[in-house]
């Protein structure tokens, strides 16, 4: 029962760091039907930018909204820049790009912080570790039910639900969320009730990768260090979360998140000497692979969603 | 004075020229309506002037030149579209698909929520189904939907593209006099295409006839019926 | 528009032109191993390598417009096959290279099974997702007595003793003196045998009815089921034949290095990634085009593998990549991919293509016979 709840806990809030990488994907992919493969790397890049501070010596509580700002410029920019034009030419152009961006930040963030993982206390930096947004020394825990749970888990598990909650206000109860769901629903009717359809896909990428970038300082935290394959596999549960929950539903993302968070720890726990931790990763595949082919627009997501 | 004038608006899709030039005019307080065979150059008319596809020419409103302007931007000028086929919003509520036409509006959230009263009022249908999915209307509900939403951004100019299609003819009747109650109560400005040309003549101030891509004639609702040669060509009655 | 030359396909001056290529080209194949330094030959076995998996990758997404990021993983199968095999049983590394086309073909075959429903950027999630797992399931505990886990295998390439022979043709000797003292001329021309199988098999492929029906599901499936295209075996069959294509160069990998790792890059994602840029640099669904971008990344690369030392850049380009803590080379290419997908969607080849077509005219041959080098549309949908 113990062993549950803390695999149950570690599963919550590794689920947490992949339904903000969902979320991400998913307010991309309602705007513009475009799947940002670019995503974790974009994270990622935030995410650098925060050990950065770190090592200028900006507290974690500032370098965070620093990250994610610096996250929302980027976003902002790349669908400016790069989407928005060569998403008149084809969908497969898109992809291209996003290919092309997840390579060319991939290789920046080689370029300007080495390839070894961050911090490397002694060489080069004065952190011990990657900033943890909560409590997360070993004995930083709480005990329920006779488990031990880390504090951590549970600080990432509240955050990722208030930010759920905030998303929630955002997307039903203002005006750029009514916004951006008729941008979702009918990009053409939305130009013509004057909804500013250039400005709204704008925002929605500098959201997305916003959020992203708080996924990964979150990710970054709970694995000590920052380094360039951190984002691989998050983006790949990221990816089977928006694609369980489905590729246009917030709520479906995060829940999607959740659950496959705690479906791969529970596979590696007690499927141990099968999955293990090499074989997580399957889980992902497995996800995907199946909801595709079972019920492609996934839990919550509506039939709109053409996949075949 | 007039509120809207184009003058050798041109405009067509991709290679294809679909208008050639024509000469357009809405005064303040008028309904206009265009008439004309299927396809015409109706809607291809009110795209141009609602800037939803590329097009050349002098389009002026309300004393601003918006021949350049983006559509979202000339909604916020006052210009609202009801478009051929309805355009709603599917997967949005019925309330919310009004609430996206009052977007444009700066005058406080009171006031969107009185016309949204006000226009559930208008149309019970729409009052009882708030809260459902607008895809899942039927096709006469999302066409009042469609008006409803056009209406609610308070434009100074209505376009409205063939409003009675789908409709039951109680209904259209209706709808008429709705326009006709906001152009005559509010000083609404509305430029109609109806394929009903009886029943439009019956509102216009003034009438534009198309014949592909070209006015062919204009004039008072009274002057256009009195010409026999257009009354049999082109009104069919 | 009228050009200043016309050119007929198949007539005397086209054929002209392909003799003078093939020429130079030909003249390369043997320079290279007979003439080049060590170093330079090594640098034309990458290029080679990257070259067969760009065009494996090519039959699939250049002419059937299906999306793949995981075809290190066909790569990896190859790598394996050849290495289990040659180390763990004896075999000999040419035997190999059979089992492991055999074996991808199988596996990729059967990805396409779930490929016949998800399509566009979906089916690029599914095959990234299996780039992803394969290394981890070469890692896994369970395979680990047949794959050596996370340290790999080695002993995976030839056996060279005193006692191998060493062929020369009048007193010249291209293959390499295969006493174990320099090999690389040997290597170097198992790579370039497997560059022309592949690029054999896929001209045969493309060039024939089968590969008709490819192009006509890419450009418009339905249209292609009504011609009486089977889309489930045509997909399937273009699915494990470019699988099948990308685990030789895999093979290749193993027989070259004698040692087989599951991290190794082209065995990981990003070892998928770049073979799909390399055929999008050079041209997708067109024959050259990996071939093309193939050699220009390994170019690119390579001049620039030594710059994470400030030294080594050209004075010139100091001041442009001289912050930089790692080589240039991927964040180059990178950038010309996107820069690409603004000014010539189909890579080089098109690019080529295009300034080509504003001097030459090319007569095309009557239908029927013609060939189809430059797709008209866009290689594939979302
Ligand atoms: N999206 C489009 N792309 C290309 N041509 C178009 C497009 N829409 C309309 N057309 C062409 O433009 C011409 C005018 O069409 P338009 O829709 O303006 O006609 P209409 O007068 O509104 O007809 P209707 O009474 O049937 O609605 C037609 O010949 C039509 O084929
Ligand atoms: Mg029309």
């Amino acid at each position: 029962m113990e062993l549950f709840l803390q695999r149950l806990a570690d599963g919550l809030s590794q689920g947490s760091v992949y339904a903000l990488m969902a979320l991400g994907l998913v307010i991309i992919y309602r705007g513009t039907g475009h799947l940002n493969f670019a995503q974790g790397e974009m994270a990622l890049f935030c995410t650098y930018v925060v050990y950065q501070c770190g090592e200028w010596g900006i507290p974690i509580g500032l370098a965070l909204p620093i990250g994610m700002i610096v996250g929302f410029a980027l976003g902002a920019v790349t669908e400016v820049a790069l989407i928005r034009p060569v998403a008149k030419k084809s969908p497969f152009a898109v992809f291209i790009v996003t290919l092309g961006l997840f390579q060319f930040l991939n290789w920046l963030d080689g370029a300007i912080w080495r390839d070894q993982p961050l911090p490397n206390s002694g060489v080069g930096s004065v952190q011990q570790q990657f900033p943890s947004l909560f409590p997360s020394k070993d004995t930083d825990f709480i005990t329920i039910f006779g488990a031990d749970i880390k504090l951590q888990s549970v600080g990432v598990f509240v955050l990722v639900l208030a930010l759920t909650g905030v998303l929630f206000l955002l997307f039903n109860k203002t005006k750029l969320g009514l916004a951006m769901n008729a941008v979702a629903s009918n990009a053409e009717s939305a130009k013509l009730v004057g909804i500013r359809t250039n400005m709204v896909l704008m925002v929605s990428w500098g959201i997305a990768t916003a959020i992203g970038a708080l996924g990964g300082v979150v990710f970054a935290g709970i694995n000590h260090n920052v380094n360039l394959t951190l984002m691989f596999t998050v983006f790949i549960y990221g990816s089977a979360a928006a694609t369980l929950g489905g590729f246009d539903s917030p709520g479906g993302a995060v829940l999607g998140g959740l659950i496959i968070g705690v479906i791969e720890n529970m596979a590696a726990g007690y499927a141990d000497e099968w999955v293990g931790q090499q074989l997580k990763v399957g889980v992902a595949f497995v996800v995907i692979v199946v909801v595709l082919l079972v019920k492609p627009s996934g839990l919550f997501g509506t039939a709109k969603v053409e996949r075949v | 004075m007039s509120l809207l004038r184009a003058h050798g608006l041109t405009a067509g899709y991709g290679p294809v020229t679909v208008l050639n030039g024509i000469d357009l005019e809405v005064n303040e307080g008028e309904i206009v309506v265009i008439l004309g065979a299927n396809g015409a150059g109706k809607t291809t008319t009110m795209r141009a002037v609602s800037g939803t596809i590329p097009r050349s020419g002098a389009v002026e409103f309300d004393g601003h030149d918006i021949s350049r302007t983006s559509p979202d931007a000339i909604v916020r000028h006052g210009v609202a579209q009801v478009p051929q086929g309805r355009g709603t919003f599917p997967e949005l509520s019925v309330e919310d698909n009004l609430r996206a036409g009052a977007i444009t509006r700066r005058d406080g959230a009171g006031a969107v929520a009185a016309d949204l009263q006000r226009w559930f009022e208008q149309f019970p249908r729409l009052a009882e189904r708030r809260s459902q999915r607008a895809g899942s209307l039927s096709g006469g509900e999302q066409q009042m939907l469609a008006i409803a939403r056009a209406l609610m951004s308070r434009p100074k100019l209505l376009l409205c593209d063939e409003p009675s299609l789908g409709l039951a003819p109680l209904i259209t009747k209706e709808l008429f006099e709705v326009i006709e109650r906001l152009n005559r109560e509010e000083g609404l400005s509305v430029l109609l295409v109806e394929q009903n040309a009886n029943l439009a003549m019956h509102m216009a101030s003034r009438v534009y006839l198309l014949e592909t891509g070209r006015i062919v004639a204009s004039g008072s609702a009274a002057e256009l019926s009195a010409d026999d040669t257009i009354r049999k060509a082109y009104l069919g009655f | 528009m009228s050009v200043p030359f016309t050119l007929r396909s198949g007539g005397p001056g086209s054929w002209a032109l392909r003799l003078a290529a093939g020429a130079v080209l030909v003249y390369l194949m043997f320079w290279i191993p007979t003439q080049a330094s060590n170093g330079v030959i090594d640098t034309c076995i990458t290029a080679l390598t990257l070259m067969a998996a760009a065009m494996a990758l090519n039959l699939l997404l250049g002419y059937t417009g299906q999306i793949s990021i995981g075809h290190s993983a066909f790569f990896g199968i190859g790598a394996y096959t050849t290495g289990i095999l040659v180390s763990k049983y004896g075999w000999s590394p040419f035997q190999t290279l059979a089992v492991a086309f055999v074996v991808a073909f199988v596996v990729g075959a059967l990805v396409s099974l779930p490929a016949l429903r998800i399509k566009g950027v979906y089916l690029a999630l599914v095959t990234l997702s299996l780039g992803l797992v394969f290394p981890q399931l070469i890692k896994a505990p369970k395979m680990e007595w047949l794959t050596g886990g996370a340290r790999g295998l080695d002993k995976t390439g030839f056996k060279f003793t005193k006692k191998n022979p060493t062929y020369e043709i009048f007193g010249w000797n291209p293959w390499g003196n295969l006493r174990g003292e320099n090999v690389k001329p040997f290597l170097y021309w198992i790579a370039m045998i497997i560059v022309i199988i592949v690029y054999v098999v896929c001209r045969g492929v493309v060039k024939s009815r089968a590969g008709r029906s490819l192009i006509a599901i890419r450009d418009n499936e339905t249209a292609a089921a009504v011609m009486g295209v089977n889309l489930a075996v045509t997909k399937g069959l273009a699915f494990g034949l470019s699988a099948a294509l990308c685990s030789l160069p895999g093979c290749l990998s193993a027989i070259r290095t004698g040692n087989v790792t599951p991290d190794s890059t082209n065995l990981t994602v990003l070892g998928a990634i770049t073979f799909l840029i390399v055929m999008v640099v050079g041209g997708a669904g067109s024959l050259w085009g990996p071939i093309i971008g193939s050699a220009l990344y390994v170019f690119v690369t390579d001049r620039t593998g030594d710059w994470s030392d400030k030294e080594a850049i050209p004075a010139v380009l100091r001041p442009f990549f001289g912050w930089s803590h790692t080589p240039p080379g991927s964040g180059i290419f990178a950038v010309v991919l996107i820069a690409l997908m603004f000014v010539a969607p189909f890579g080089i080849v098109g690019m080529w293509h295009r300034v080509i077509g504003r001097f030459v005219k090319v007569v095309p041959r009557p239908a029927g016979t013609g060939t189809i080098d430059a797709p008209a549309t866009a290689p594939a949908e979302a």
